[in-house]
This record gives C-alpha cells, structure tokens and sequence, in this order.
C-alpha cells in the first residue's frame, strides 16, 4: 500500500469509532449518542459506534473509512491502548496512514466499568471523545526507530532454571554469560537425593547438563561470581561481574585435587557449606565431586596462609605462614593463587534473564519445632544430604548420634501459609515431604508419620505419585504441628515428642519420635530487594520477581529485555522450573533474531536554540539519558536511552525540551477538550 | 504478636450474633482447620470442641452444640492458641470469651468455687470476699511509705498510679509482691500513689472467664476512681490488671499509658542495676505469664532484670516464651481447680512445675501474683530432690536492694 502522504495544509478529517465491547461498554455507555454527538465535532469526517472494534471487521472498518473518506486522524474510544493500542495503530498503517495519527480513548476501565450512573457515564465518554478530537489535528507523522540488538545473553543463577536456559539458547547458537553465585552451579536440585514424583537420581540427570553447560563452547560460564552493576536498556547492557577470589585458577586447575589431600590438614575438620554444615573439608576443597566447574577453591577464613579476619573492604591478607603442602602438590600446574583478588569483568548483552531461585525458609523463626535447639531436628535439605550416597554420611540416615531413626515425624507447612511467618503456599513442601517419606522408609524403615494440613499435590503424575506413597503404609495426618518438645521419659537419645491434632479423629496426638524433619518453604533470596534495584525489576509484596502478566506474559518482566526463569518467580517445581526457563530462552531469541528494538517514538529532545544549559534536567532523568555537550554548552538526550517519562520536559526552565506525542499543544487542547461543556 | 485491641477489629458490643460482620469476626471464615490451636492448647485434649471445632461447628450453625457442652470452661485464657493460629485469628480475646460466657449462662449449675468468687467479685471488689475496707492495709507494712492518691498534697499528677490488684494486697505471698515494689519505687525515688480502698478487681478473668456484665460494673467503678485524680500513667504488678487495661479498657474510654512493673523496672534499668548490690547465687528459670509474654509480647524484660541482679544464672524452660505453658489461673481457672480434678485434668501448674524443677533451677521466677500460689501448691505435691522456691521478679530485685 501506497502511503498516504498528507499534503500541505490538507484539511484534517478525523474518523471516530467507540466501541460496544459486547456490554462492557454499551452496559453503561450510550454509544450511538457518543457518535452522534462527535460527529458534531469540528474535524470529524466519520463517526460511528461498533460492536468489536478489535475484531477483524471492525479494523476493516477504519480501514475502508480511511481509504473512502480520505481520513487522516483516528480516535478509537474502547479499552486501555496497554490492549489495543498496537492494534489501531497496525490497522491504520496497512491503511496507509502512519500510525501515529492514531489516538486511544480508554472508555471502559476509565469508564464504563468503574462508573454505575448511564446518564453520566455518556457524559462522561463524549467529554473524553472530544478531549482526543481536539489533540489529534496537532499530531505528527512520526517514524518509528529501529536499534540493533546485542546477540549475548546474561542468564543470573545457574540452578536448574538456568542452565536449562543457558543450554537451550547455547544449542541456538547464542553466546550466553551464566553467572552463579556459589562455587558450583546446580543450585538446590543438585544437592537432592531423588525427585519426585518419579523418584529418578536427581544428579543423573542433572549432572550431564551441569558438565555440557561447563564445557559449552557457546556459554561463558562464570561461578563464585556476582553482578555489581547494570546499566542500558534492552538490546544493549551494559552489565559489570564481580569474579570473587576463590585463590584457584580456574584455566589451570585440573580438578584433581591432589592439593586437597596434600593440605596441611591431614583431616577435614572445617564445616561443608554444600552439606549444610552436616558434613566436614579442608580449607582447600572440591564443593561436591560433581561440582561444574571442576575446580577446587581456598576458604581464606581457614586456610594457614591467610590471616584470620576480613579486611574492611571484603578482601583478607596473605601471611605466607604456611608450608603450602597444596602448592607443591599442585606443582607445575601451577593453578594455586594466593595473591588473587576481585576481578571485574565488564560484558554487553541484549537480554537478560534472572534465575537466581529461593532460599529455604529458616525453621528458627518458628522455635516451637525446635530446629537449632533439638539437634535431631532437621530441616528437608539437611534430610536430602543425610540420605544422599554422595552426601557427610554417603547416604546412611545416621543422626547427629549416631543412631538410626525408628520413628521419623515429617511436618509440612513450616513457615508456610501462616500470617505469623510466609503466607503463601510453597507449593513444592507436601510433595517433597512425601518423597523424604519414601526416601526414609526406604533407608531405615522407620515409621514414618507425615503432618499435613492439606494435602496439595497438583500437576501431572503427582496425586499418581501420593497415592503410592499412602500404600506404603505412610502414616499421613490431617493436623499441623504444634509443639515439639523432648520426651521426658527419655533423657538419653534424645527423642522427641511431637504434638497435633489428628483433625480427622480430633484426637491429640502426642508422638514419641526420633527424628523431626520440617518441611520448610520456600522463601525469596535476601538480596532479592538489590537485584530488583540493581536490574530495575519489580517485586511482589512477598519479595518475588514479578511477571508481566500473570498469565500471558508469565517470564516477561516490566522491564524490556529481562526474562525470569524458575524459583525467583516463585515457589514451583522442577518441571515447572524447566519449563519456564525455555520460555524465557524463546523470548530471549525473538528479540535477538529479530535482530532490532523498534523504539516508540514518544521520545523527549532538546530545541538547542532555547537551552540556557542550565543542568537542571539532567540529574532529574531516571534513565541517565541526557548528557551535557561541553563545546556547545548544551544538554542531549540520547533518544534511545529516552523512555519518554517526561520527567526532564516538565523541569525545563525555559521550556526547551519537547516530547513527541506529548507537545504542549496537544497536551493544552486534551485538557481544553476534556472541560469543554458536552450535552446534558 | 498481639496487639491492642483495635475497636475496628471488634468493638465492645460485638456479640456471637454480630461476630460475623466484625473484622474479627470475617477473619474466622478463613480458618484451614488446622488444629495448631486445638494440639497447643494445654487442655485440649479435656475439650469436646476444640478450638478448632468451635469455629466450624460456629461456621455451619451448629454452635449451639458447643455452648450445651461444658468444654469451653477448660479454656484458661492463655493465648497459646492464638498466639500459633496461622491465620491470626482472635481465639483468645474475642471468640473464646464470647463463646464461654453463654456456655455458663446455658450451665444449670456454675461450680462452686467459681460462683462464690464471682459473687465476692461483685460484692466485695475481689474474688477471695475480703472486707474492701481492708484493701490498703498491707501498706503499713511496707517499711517505707506508700502513699494514697487521696492524701496526695501536692497539686500536680502523680507519676505513677500504682494498682496493687487484689492478690497483691489480701494474700501473705502476694504482699510480698507488693512489699517489694513499694522498696522498689521508693529506691528509685519515683513518685507514686495507690488508690487504697478506692480500688476494686480490674476484672480481666472476668472478662475472659464469662461476665461481661461483671466486667463492665468493675470497669465502670475503676474508671470513675481514675477520673478522680491526675496521673502520668498506671502500673501494676498484675499481670491481668495489665491485660485488661490494655486492651479491654481503652474500649470504655481509659487514655492513661500502662506499664507492668517488669517493663517499667526494666526501663529504668540504668538507674536499678547501681543498687541491686546483694548477690543472689541462684539458678532461676522464669515463667513466662501469658497476659505478659504471649498476649503483651514481653519476654525480655523480665530476663533483663533477672540477669541484672548479681549472681543469678537464668536457665530456660523446655516451653518458654511464646511456647510457655500456662499456670492454669487465666480465663476464670484460678477458681476451677477442684472442678477440674473432678474432670480428671492435670493441674495445669504441677504440669508446669515439672518443667522448672526438670531446669535444675532454684528459683521459679515469676511476673503475676496468680502464679506465686499456684506454683507454691502445686510444687507440695510434685516430687523433687533440689529444693525450689517460687518468686516474684520483684521479690528478687528487692532482695538484690542493699
Ligand atoms: C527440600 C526440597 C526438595 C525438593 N525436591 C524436589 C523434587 O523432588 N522434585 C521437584 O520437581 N522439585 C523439588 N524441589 C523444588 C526445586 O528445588 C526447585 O523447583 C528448583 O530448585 C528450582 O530451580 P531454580 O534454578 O529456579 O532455583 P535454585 O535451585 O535455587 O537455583 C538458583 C541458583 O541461583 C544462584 N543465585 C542466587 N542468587 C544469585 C545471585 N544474586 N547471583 C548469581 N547467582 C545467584 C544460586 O546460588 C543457585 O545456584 C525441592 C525443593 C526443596 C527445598
Ligand atoms: S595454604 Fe596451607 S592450609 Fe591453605 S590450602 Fe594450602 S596447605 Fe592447606
Ligand atoms: S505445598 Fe503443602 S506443605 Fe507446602 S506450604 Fe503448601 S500445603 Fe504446606
Ligand atoms: S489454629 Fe487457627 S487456622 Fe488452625 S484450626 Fe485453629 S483457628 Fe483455625
Ligand atoms: S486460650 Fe489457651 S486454654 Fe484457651 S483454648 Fe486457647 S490454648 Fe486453650
């Protein structure tokens, strides 16, 4: 289609469309007299009122008006331009028109569905049609700007979410940066025994995608690392990566660990982080025999040849104390690096996508199960290690006493659904519990009593997957733990006493037990506040990262170009988790390959013959957009750095910054058309 | 934890039959039956009709059931049902009450113990039915002086209005109480004054026992004393008292600020720790009362003034803090005990004192007069090699005084 190329001085002919939206609007609005009264409007050429004006007649509609009556303004009064915005503006252009001549008027959430009063609720649509008729005749043809999109990938956290998504956009031939905070990636998944509910080996199959992700020609994978900064926008951050010392050399460590076994410490005695502090290392150690990478790393609050205690800015001081038996083991490799210190690493990339997971939440806040007072109390994740054959006890359930438990009492819901801690479901707790079930019957043959309040096992194969569990024999009652106390006829293994209601029998049930094992949820990370600042994402109240749209835009963020991949999202599940980081590796791919960002124009500049260079709106910009040209003494906005906020056009001094679609002109005519009298 | 009770949460009209509309009341509707409540409740295995199964047979109109039976008179008022409810419901302080309070009106027959303490409450001013007259006369007593707000001299209020409470003023171990506060203040140099016989039962296990009417005559008659007279703010040893004025007074219109001793002793702890010069070799474990701790959210404050004293080693309970267990004397169960052995119930108290003499402690520390008897008795009957003696933090704090 030819464009239309308005001419010099052509009059403006305005068509105007409100729209039924079934009853949504017509319900409320008198739409026939909204058209009646616009067509009385100067400017209008066509006015008319229209079942769906988003259905495909009703965009033919404007369309054929367009080419018949040699339109060369739009106004559609519907729903919120967020809906259909695109849609007009689309319409109008495969009409010829540029799509900048289009204007929305929000009728129904503005409107019709907020209001209860016909009468006024028409008034009210005819005041807002004529706002917009007379703002469009000072509209411009406006051209829509494309930028090039930067190919790379930043993917933040490497647990499942992230390497599935590292690996996906690896395969597509995209460079990906997978920056993990820990000295391995797998996240939580990589520390589980089995999973449900097919009660598969967790690391079988984690394993081969943790090594193809570590060995990925296409994936820069960079562990024990952070991101300290983030600046740009989509297509094009800017993103700093702390690589925090871990005194190894990753390129010349081989993962042998000779230097483990060389190290002055003949025994571990030195808490094991990736064993939750159940099991013990050295102060040079490999965190788990699978760990990706494959490198060992020194803990300089440990280790003889550092002194003890950080310094002030985060870093510790080297004493050369020690004989560096790790040293000379290493050898030639020559992989040991005492003098090591943060290095920065400063990348660009397109998108983003966060997939930094959970924290489990901490069973201390809830001192009546005991855990940190009761040493046989344990928390899940403790559990998965205890039963886990690579695990402080290579998979022997072995209390901290030695003993193997008879009678084990797992509670759900701890520091889940409850006002007093994290109110909402975890939705991953019930099913994992009755996998430790299985997992512990299976290793001991204890007896073990399940704690339930409901029982939630949504998803494919899982109600399949409790039902087998409840065959076993399980003992699953309906009622929440209260109390957890030691059993007070029994002052020498420790055994404790756990206390709830069987609601069902309602029955006080007061179980003698030797092991507590808390089901505890799942909770955002601590830092997930900085991160939100830090990437400019938005949270929900819990501290989640917060989608899009819930249900259509569900890894979106409101931040174009950052995607969000498993737990960070959310409490969900393993599959769930995958899930989402394919989606999220698709969205990443349409922008790149579509290989630009079209900008809306609706960008602010500067009439350089009126600015004084007073400074004053360059502090004042959000997106650090404008900067200060020193030879002409001028400010400047970068146009693709502009969001169109408007923040810097209302602070001009002498009024020398304009912004496109939001002139003072069209501006002053909306308000001017919103006030003037429409009939009674 | 608990807060004061906002009248837009439940005002004082609120009955079973308006319960509903109240915010509290909607709050009810979300229960997940759960039975936290009904398993953390010290007697909830006595009752019937837990918790729990109040709020469903409430929700599907089945309460009458509930109020024919007797079981909610097992309630004791000790907030731990509320205190681990995951949906922050107001079982305590606005269910529970309401629903015992027709539980007794249905009772053909009140016990005994409990009707004659009601009866003195209304016509005495305390539930033991000692001459009113007498209320004061512990005072003379007190080797310093004790001034009343009635003799006060000078014009301008007095700083602390002191409400003794009745424990504190007619019982021998609870004069003790009140013996050492008036040390206490009178070391501080505080300038203070009690009502004397102008006082009458704040009226809390009233409240939270069964007669609101009750309830109200002994409000009305304090709050009239109070308009009398100008002070900064009321203290009081009871930890009921405390309750009351705290969260059902502000209701009929009381603005004063209220303090228990244990955190007013432990706000001027810079100025006591100076003179607790005596050492107290003692292990003390301290009971956490539940108008204190769980409803009033205090807990450290009377840790902090135990650990203050020389020589005291503070040891804790299995079940301390929010998890303590209750004496048994809340919610009108001071005056139940002989009705709930009949039931075949464990005194609350001896189940309590197990846990203390378990500690290896000395001392069973304490912070509401209620419990001082309650543990002395129950400590007769519960087998122990170490000897134990129960005391107020007042009592020690004043033995800690040169
Ligand atoms: C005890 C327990 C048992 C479970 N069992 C099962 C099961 O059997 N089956 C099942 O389907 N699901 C199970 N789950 C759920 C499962 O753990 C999650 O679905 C899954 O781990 C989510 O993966 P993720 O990658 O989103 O998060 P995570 O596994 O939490 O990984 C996030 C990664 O990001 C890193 N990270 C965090 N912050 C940063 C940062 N600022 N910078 C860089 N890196 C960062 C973390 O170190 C971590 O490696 C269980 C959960 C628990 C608690
Ligand atoms: S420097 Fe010494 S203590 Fe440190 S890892 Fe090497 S041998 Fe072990
Ligand atoms: S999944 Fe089950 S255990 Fe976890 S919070 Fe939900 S109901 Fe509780
Ligand atoms: S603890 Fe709360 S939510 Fe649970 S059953 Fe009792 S009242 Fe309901
Ligand atoms: S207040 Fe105490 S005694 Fe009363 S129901 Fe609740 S837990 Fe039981």
């Amino acid at each position: 289609m030819k464009p239309i190329v308005p001419k010099k001085h052509e009059p403006v002919r305005i068509g105007f469309y409100v729209c039924h939206c079934g009853t949504n609007i017509a319900g409320m609005v008198d739409v026939a007299a909204v058209a009646k009264y616009v067509a009385t409007l100067p400017n209008v050429a066509v006015s008319r009122h229209y079942k769906y004006m988003c259905s495909d007649p009703g965009q033919e509609l404007i369309q054929q008006d367009i080419r018949e009556n040699r339109l060369n303004r739009i106004v559609v009064e519907a729903c919120s331009p967020l809906l259909h915005e695109r849609t007009f503006r689309k319409a109008a252009e495969a009409a010829g028109l540029n799509p900048f001549q289009v204007q929305m008027v929000n009728t129904r959430e503005h409107n019709s569905w907020v209001h209860t009063d016909r009468t006024e609720a028409t008034r009210k649509a005819m005041a807002l049609a004529r706002a917009a008729i007379d703002r469009v005749p000072h509209h411009k043809a406006l051209e829509v700007k494309k930028v090039a999109i930067n190919p790379n990938v930043l993917i933040v956290g490497g647990g499942i979410a992230g390497i599935h998504a590292a690996l996906t956009l690896a395969r597509a031939g995209k460079m990906v940066y997978l920056v993990e905070r820990e000295a391995t990636i797998g996240g939580h998944m990589a520390k589980f025994d089995k999973t449900y509910p097919t009660l598969d080996c967790a690391m079988c199959v984690l394993s081969p995608k943790m090594a193809s992700a570590g060995s990925h020609e296409n994936i820069h994978l960079w562990s024990y690392s952070e991101v300290s900064k983030v600046d740009g926008y989509v297509g094009n951050f800017q993103v700093t990566v702390r690589r925090k010392p871990r005194y190894i050399i990753e390129d010349l460590c081989t993962g042998c660990q000779e230097c483990v076994d060389a190290c002055v410490y003949r025994e571990p005695k030195f808490a094991d982080e990736f064993n939750l502090g159940l099991g013990k290392r050295k102060p040079v150690f490999l965190p788990f025999p699978q760990a990706i990478p494959p490198v060992t790393m020194i803990d300089p609050e440990v280790c003889l040849n550092f002194k003890r205690g950080k310094n002030p800015d985060g870093s510790h001081t080297v004493s050369d104390k020690c004989k560096k038996t790790c040293v000379e083991a290493c050898g030639d490799r020559k992989a040991i690096d005492f003098r090591q210190t943060d290095e920065f690493k400063n990348i660009t990339v397109g998108t983003i996508i966060m997939a930094t997971g959970f924290k489990i939440f901490d069973a201390k806040r809830t001192p009546f199960y005991g855990y940190g007072i009761y040493p046989n109390v344990y928390n899940a994740l403790e559990v998965e290690r205890l039963i886990n054959a690579s695990g402080p006890t290579e998979g022997d359930l072995i209390l901290r006493n030695g003993q193997r438990p008879k009678k084990v009492a797992i509670v759900h819901c701890v520091g889940s659904r409850d006002e007093n801690t994290n109110r909402w479901c975890s939705r991953v707790c019930c099913l994992y519990s009755l996998k430790l079930a299985h997992l512990i019957k299976e290793h001991t043959d204890a007896e073990v009593y399940n704690f339930y309040i409901d029982m939630r096992t949504p998803g494919k194969g899982m109600e399949e997957f409790y039902n087998r569990i409840a065959e076993e024999g399980m003992h699953l009652i309906r009622g929440k733990v209260a109390d957890v106390y030691p059993d007070l006829d029994d002052g020498q293994t420790g055994r404790l006493v756990v206390q709830a209601e069987d609601t069902l029998t309602n029955k006080i049930l007061k179980i003698p037990v030797d092991m507590v094992v808390l089901g505890v949820g799942l909770e955002p990370h601590p830092d997930a506040e900085n991160l939100r600042r830090m990437f400019n994402l938005s949270c929900s109240a819990e501290g989640w990262f917060l989608e899009r749209h819930c249900k259509l835009a569900p890894v979106d963020t409101f931040t174009d170009g950052i995607f969000l991949a498993g737990c960070c999202q959310g409490p969900k599940d393993i599959p769930d988790s995958v899930a989402q980081a394919g989606a999220a590796a698709a969205e990443a791919m349409a922008l790149i390959d579509k290989g630009h960002i079209e900008q809306e124009p609706n960008t602010a500049y500067i009439l350089a013959d009126e600015c004084s260079g007073c400074k004053s709106c360059i502090p004042l910009c959000p997106y650090t957009a404008i900067s200060f040209d020193e030879t002409r003494e001028k400010a400047l906005i970068n146009e693709a750095l502009c969001k169109g906020c408007g923040t810097c056009v209302a602070s001009c001094p002498s009024g020398s910054i304009v912004q496109n679609l939001f002139e003072d002109e069209e501006i002053f005519s909306e308000i001017r058309g919103v006030l003037a009298p429409v009939p009674a | 934890m608990v807060a004061q009770l906002d009248p837009t949460v439940v005002d004082r009209n609120t009955t079973l039959d308006t319960l509903l509309q109240t915010p509290a009341g909607r709050r009810l509707m979300t229960c997940i039956q759960c039975g936290t409540c009904a398993a953390t409740c010290p007697y909830g295995e006595g009752m019937d009709f837990s918790p729990r199964l109040v709020i469903n047979m409430l929700r599907r109109g089945f309460l009458d059931e509930v109020i024919q039976s007797e079981s909610l008179l097992r309630c004791v008022a000790c907030y731990a049902c509320m205190a681990k409810c995951p949906r922050g419901i107001r079982l305590t302080d606005v269910l529970l009450p309401l629903v015992k309070e027709q539980t007794l009106v249905q009772q053909s027959e009140i016990p005994a113990e409990l009707q004659k303490s009601l009866q003195n409450l209304l016509r005495y001013g305390n539930p033991m039915g000692e001459s009113p007259r007498k209320r004061a006369n512990w005072a003379t007593t007190a080797g310093v002086q004790v001034p009343l707000l009635a003799q006060r001299q000078s014009n301008g209020p007095v700083e602390v209005l002191w409400f003794v409470e009745c424990y504190t003023s007619f019982y021998a171990r609870g004069q003790d109480n009140s013996r050492a506060t008036a040390k206490l203040f009178d070391a501080l140099g505080v300038d203070f004054a009690i009502l004397g016989n102008e006082e009458k039962c704040a009226g809390d296990c009233g409240q939270l026992t069964w007669e609101s009417g009750l309830f109200e005559t002994l409000t009305a008659h304090n709050l009239e004393v109070f308009n009398k007279y100008r002070f900064n703010r009321i203290v009081t040893g009871d930890a009921h008292a405390f309750n009351a004025f705290r969260i059902r007074y502000p209701m009929y219109g009381l603005q004063a600020p209220v303090e228990h001793t244990t955190g007013f002793f432990a706000r001027h702890l810079p100025q006591l720790r100076p003179l607790l010069t005596q050492r107290l070799d003692r292990r003390v474990t301290y009971h956490d009362p539940c108008c204190l701790g769980r409803a009033g959210g205090s807990y450290d404050e009377a840790r902090a003034l135990l650990e203050a004293i020389p020589g005291v080693k503070l040891v804790e309970m299995v079940h301390h803090r929010a998890n303590a267990i209750c004496c048994g004397g809340g919610g009108g169960g001071m005056w139940l005990d002989t009705y709930y052995k009949q039931k075949g119930l464990e005194r609350l108290s001896e189940r309590r004192v197990k846990e203390a003499i378990a500690t290896g402690a000395d001392v069973l520390a304490v912070a509401c007069p209620y419990e001082v008897s309650r543990f002395e008795d129950a400590l007769k009957v519960v087998p122990h090699d170490r000897p134990m003696v129960v005391r107020d933090v007042v009592e020690l704090l004043a033995e800690s005084l040169a």
